[in-house]
């Protein structure tokens, strides 16, 4: 699965970039994020319930950055096992330029779904990972515009 | 085997009390996407409430120029039915090409649509028809249920309890199918009714749409040339092993055609 994207972050770069980097942040922005936990300076623990229809599964990961330019881009690693269900492992490219007083964000992952779930929900995966993101830069959006 | 509570109620309000005292259990219609998550490990909740024994749920009824289906009516039952096949043929004929015989004689029009499979067939009829789905709660406008992936308008504790068709001058549902799993690569539903038309697409994205330019086109003119040039961008689309975004963008165009040149057949 690949996708790209484009959104603009209604704040200054340096904050968007700031939240980019906050676990609490994420935590409260990924969709079925149940903990980040900080083990080093640039990996994470994360877990996460992935809710579809009628599939509900609770993945167990590491969150890597790497190649990180604050406050311009940064590459995030992600690998997660989701016992019986399968397992999810990809990368993020994400990059910030100053537009207007808002910041521009570009992105684009890569990730594998493998096992059960892949084998059952492979004409489903594209549009999970769509609606992940939309609702991902919506809280985002939200957040950080203090709203 | 995981354990799991098992509750059979025979009344709605008894299993509207069951869900509440247990947030994550989740309601059984037909069992035709749950019952095979479960089987897979793919989902685990710690009781099924059983909607199957509440006569109160099922039954089809045509009163004052709507036809009432009841959400725990199966897809079989649609299709063979004597007042769906004399006020909405193509309902009846929607209903019997969803999955095979037995998905047909377990599955519910209520648990396709909280569902909201974005392949399932049921989503496009209701969406391409103006239906209203009616809950415990409320009563809930087609064009305000589908909200996502597998996401509804439906709250926790919510559960549809029927549906309302309005009568069309003319409908039909065409669908390019997985010849596998017989979901809609792409499904289109067309009607005429009082004054309006309304094309539904199912199977191409996120959850069943409007094809509004469609839509407008038909309203001065219902033909298959009407629409000939009018494409769906592929934006947004589905992309997965069974066809491409732009592959479905094409098909939507091609498909509509098929179901205006049925509706007027009055096939």
């Amino acid at each position: 699965m690949e996708m790209t994207g484009e959104q603009l972050i209604p704040v200054a770069q340096a904050a968007a970039w700031a939240a980019l980097n906050d676990p609490e942040v994420l935590k409260d922005c990924v969709p079925g994020c149940e903990s980040i936990t900080r083990v080093s300076d640039n990996e994470y623990d994360v877990v996460m319930t992935a809710k579809v229809g009628p599939v509900s599964a609770k993945f167990k990961g590491k969150m890597t950055v790497t190649h990180s330019d604050p406050p311009r881009a940064y590459t995030l690693s992600f690998e997660g096992q989701g016992g019986v269900a399968g397992f999810a492992k990809g990368e993020a490219n994400v990059a910030l330029t100053p537009e207007n007083g808002a910041t521009r964000l570009a992105y684009s992952a890569k990730a594998t779904v493998g096992g059960k779930l892949a084998q059952v929900g492979s004409r489903l995966i594209d549009g999970v990972a769509r609606q992940l993101a939309e609702k991902f830069f919506d809280a985002f959006n939200r957040r950080v515009s203090g709203g | 085997m995981r354990a799991f509570d098992y509750h059979r109620p025979a009344t709605l309000k008894e299993a509207l009390s069951l869900l509440r005292k247990n947030q994550d259990a989740r309601p059984l219609a037909g069992g035709q996407s749950l019952i095979p998550a479960l089987k897979l490990r793919l989902a685990g909740p710690p009781a099924l409430v059983d909607l199957g024994a509440i006569e109160e749920l099922r039954g089809i009824r045509i009163d004052s120029g709507t036809l009432a289906i009841g959400a725990l009516t199966r897809h079989s039952e649609v299709a063979s039915s004597r007042d769906v096949a004399m006020s909405i043929p193509a309902l009846a004929r929607l209903a019997d090409g969803i999955g095979d015989r037995q998905v047909r004689n377990l599955g519910t029009l209520g648990g396709a649509l909280a569902n909201n499979d974005p392949a399932a067939d049921y989503p496009a009829a209701v969406l391409g028809l103006g239906a209203t789905i009616t809950t415990n709660k409320r009563a809930i406008a087609a064009d305000k249920f589908f909200t996502g992936l597998y996401e509804t308008a439906l709250r926790p504790g919510e559960i549809i309890t029927s549906v309302a068709f309005p009568l069309p001058k003319r409908a039909a549902y065409v669908k390019f199918r997985n010849p596998a799993s017989r979901f809609a690569i792409v499904g289109v539903f067309v009607s005429e009714g009082a004054g309006t038309v309304r094309v539904a697409v199912t199977g191409a994205a996120n959850c069943a749409f409007r094809a509004r330019a469609m839509e407008k086109k038909l309203a001065s003119g219902f033909t298959p040339e009407a629409i000939a040039r009018i494409k769906v961008p592929p934006d947004g689309l589905n992309s997965d092993l069974h066809a491409s975004a732009e592959y479905r963008a094409h098909l939507i165009t091609v498909i509509a055609q098929r179901a205006v040149a049925a509706a007027l057949a009055g096939k």
